[in-house]
C-alpha cells in the first residue's frame, strides 16, 4: 500500500533551512502542516499525546475506513524522509487537568508550553476536537453512560496496551446509541462486534436527515440494529449504573413516552474544540480573523489550525487549515529574517480567503 | 486505449472526508473535484474520469479540450477565455466540469499536469486516506472493481441520472 503522502508537494525535501518548527497535535491538519514545512527543508518536531501519529484518522475512524497501514506509512515516510521526529505519549501542558480528554492516559511525558516557544522558531497548535457534546439531561452523569468518542476511542487504543485503557464490556448487554452521525453508526456496529445482546440507534430525525445517510442505517439494520427515529432521549435512568432510557416519541395525536430497557447509553452527538490556553492565545481573535497574520495567535511566534481553531470539521478542512496555517507561519520566518514583516499583504490574504472559515 | 492514464473512484471506498477537495484547492487554486452525497447516504466526488468518448471536448465550439501524453484531457485556457456557450458544462456526464470566478469561466481536472510535468502524481490520490482514489490505466479499472464498488457505482449513476438515460 502507499502511505497518505502528507509530504505530497515535493518529490524530495529541500535542504535543511536551518530552522525549526514544533506541531502539537499529529492528526489530519498537524500532519498536513508537517509535510508542507518539512518538503521546505524546516526541522520538524511533532507533540502528540498518542502513541502513534495519525490522530482520530487512527484512533477515532475505524480501520475499515481508513487503513491505518495508510497512514503509519504517511508517518514513516516524514521521518525518514523529511526528517520529522515524533515526540509521542507527549501531551503539552494543559487545558485541564490530565485524565480530562479522551487519550490522556497515554502521557508519558508533559512539557511545558513556554519551554516550546523557545525551543522552536515557531509552533503550531494542533490539537483538535476532542471534548464531547454533551446531552444535557438528568442521569448523563450515570456509570455506565459514554461518548461516543470514549466508545471507540478504547477500541483503536487497546492494540497499544496502554495500562489504562480497557475495551467497552458490552457482551450480552443491552445499549442505547444517540446520533445518527458516521461515529455513531461506528459505534453501534462495533457494538454488535463486540457480541451486544441488542443495540438501539436513536435519532431525533428520520433517516433522511441522518447525517450518515440511509444506506448506512438500513446495512446496520440488516445487522440486527433497531433504528428508533424521530425520537427524543429524555433522562437516563438508574441508580449507581445505567438501568434505563425513558424517550420521547411522537404518537397518534400526543408524544408517548417509554422506557428502554439498557444497560448502556452511548452518546455521540459530536465534539467541542480542545486548544489549549484559548484564552492566552486569543484564540476568539483568530477565529474571527481579527488578526495581524493568516493563523497567528496573540503569540507572535504560535500559529493554530484545524479544528482546534474552528471546531469539528472533516479531514479534508482540516488538512487544508493546516496547509494554509504552515504557508503563513513560513511566510513569517521569511520576511522576519530580513526585518521585512510589513511586506505582508495582510489584507490580501485574510479577506480573500475568509469564506474558508464558513 | 492503454497506456492511458485516468482517475478511478471506487465510491464503497470514500467516506466524504472532503481530502481530495481541500488539497486539489490548496495546489490548484480552484478545487476540481467536488464532494456530494447521494440522499441514502452513498459519497460521491465529482471528478474528471477523463473518458475515451470525452463529451465535453466534442461540444466545446473551439477545440479547447485537448488530450495530452498521458492521457488527460487538458483544457487550454488561451482557446476557452471569451466563450460563454458553457456547452462543456452542459455535456459533461459526471458534472465534472466546474464554473468558476478566476480565471477563464471554467476548471476541470488535469491531473495535476504541473505536477507530472515534474515527475509527482495527481495531488488528490496522494493524499486520499482510504485510497479511494487511483491514478490508473484505464485498462487496470476493471481489476480493480469490487461487487461493492459496482453496487455504490450503480447508486451513484442512479443518483447522477445520465442525459438520455432513465
Amino acid at each position: 500500500m502507499d502511505p497518505m503522502n502528507f509530504n505530497f508537494l515535493c518529490s524530495e525535501p529541500a535542504a535543511p533551512n536551518g530552522r525549526s518548527v514544533g506541531i502539537i497535535g499529529a492528526g489530519p491538519s498537524g500532519l498536513a502542516a508537517t509535510g508542507y514545512l518539512s518538503c521546505l527543508g524546516y526541522q520538524v518536531e511533532v507533540y502528540d499525546k498518542l502513541p502513534k501519529p495519525g490522530g482520530l484518522m487512527l484512533f477515532g475512524i475505524p480501520g475499515h475506513r481508513i487503513p491505518k497501514e495508510r497512514i503509519d506509512l504517511g508517518a514513516r515516510k516524514l521521518e525518514r524522509k523529511g526528517g520529522v521526529i515524533f515526540h509521542t505519549h507527549t501531551k503539552i501542558c494543559c487545558s485541564g487537568p490530565l485524565h480530562d480528554e479522551e487519550g490522556d492516559h497515554f502521557c508519558r511525558e508533559i512539557l511545558g508550553f513556554g519551554d516550546m516557544v523557545k525551543k522552536h522558531d515557531a509552533i503550531m497548535i494542533c490539537t483538535g476536537s476532542w471534548r464531547s457534546r454533551k446531552l444535557g439531561i438528568p442521569g448523563e452523569n450515570l456509570s455506565g453512560v459514554f461518548s461516543g468518542l470514549e466508545f471507540l476511542f478504547p477500541i483503536r487504543a487497546v492494540k497499544y496496551s496502554a495500562p489504562n485503557v480497557k475495551l467497552p464490556d458490552v457482551a450480552g448487554k443491552t445499549l442505547a446509541v444517540i446520533g445518527a452521525g458516521h461515529s455513531a453508526v461506528d459505534v453501534a456496529h462495533s457494538a454488535v462486534h463486540l457480541g451486544a445482546a441488542k443495540v438501539y440507534l436513536i435519532y431525533r430525525r428520520t433517516s433522511r436527515e441522518a447525517p450518515c445517510g440511509a444506506f448506512e442505517i438500513e446495512q446496520l439494520r440488516q445487522m440486527g440494529v433497531e433504528w428508533l427515529d424521530r425520537t427524543t432521549p429524555l433522562q437516563v435512568l438508574g441508580g449507581s449504573k445505567v438501568e434505563g432510557l425513558e424517550i420521547s416519541r411522537p404518537g397518534q395525536n400526543e408524544a408517548e413516552v417509554s422506557v428502554l430497557p439498557v444497560d448502556l447509553v452511548v452518546t455521540a452527538i459530536g465534539e467541542t474544540a480542545t486548544p489549549p490556553f484559548a484564552k492566552e492565545l486569543g484564540l476568539e481573535n483568530v477565529r474571527k480573523g481579527e488578526v495581524r497574520w493568516l493563523h497567528m495567535t496573540a503569540i507572535e511566534n504560535v500559529f493554530v489550525a484545524g479544528d482546534a481553531l474552528s471546531g469539528p470539521s472533516k479531514i479534508g478542512k482540516a488538512g487544508y487549515s493546516g496547509l494554509r496555517a504552515a504557508r503563513s507561519l513560513a511566510n513569517w520566518l521569511d520576511l522576519k529574517a530580513p526585518d521585512r514583516l510589513d511586506a505582508y499583504d495582510y489584507n490580501d490574504l485574510v479577506t480573500n480567503e475568509a469564506g474558508f472559515r464558513s | 486505449m492503454s497506456g492511458q492514464k485516468t482517475l478511478y473512484i471506487d465510491y464503497s471506498l470514500c467516506i466524504g472526508c472532503e481530502t481530495c477537495e481541500y488539497v486539489c484547492r490548496f495546489t490548484n487554486d480552484t478545487s476540481r473535484i467536488h464532494m456530494t452525497r447521494t440522499i441514502d447516504g452513498v459519497m460521491v466526488p465529482l471528478y474528471c474520469q477523463h473518458c475515451e468518448n470525452p463529451k465535453c471536448a466534442n461540444a466545446c465550439p473551439r477545440g479547447a479540450l485537448k488530450r495530452d501524453k498521458d492521457g488527460a484531457l487538458i483544457l487550454q485556457s488561451m482557446f476557452c477565455r471569451g466563450c460563454q456557450t458553457k456547452n462543456c458544462i452542459l455535456a459533461c456526464p459526471h458534472s465534472a466540469m466546474f464554473e468558476t470566478d478566476r480565471g477563464v469561466m471554467v476548471a476541470k481536472c488535469d491531473m495535476c499536469a504541473q505536477r507530472r510535468q515534474v515527475g509527482m502524481g495527481p495531488a488528490c490520490v496522494e493524499m486520499c486516506p482510504c485510497v479511494a482514489i487511483r491514478y490508473v490505466d484505464r485498462d487496470e479499472i476493471s481489476a480493480l472493481e469490487t461487487e461493492k464498488s459496482k453496487l455504490a457505482h450503480q447508486k451513484v449513476l442512479d443518483h447522477l441520472k445520465l442525459p438520455g438515460k432513465d
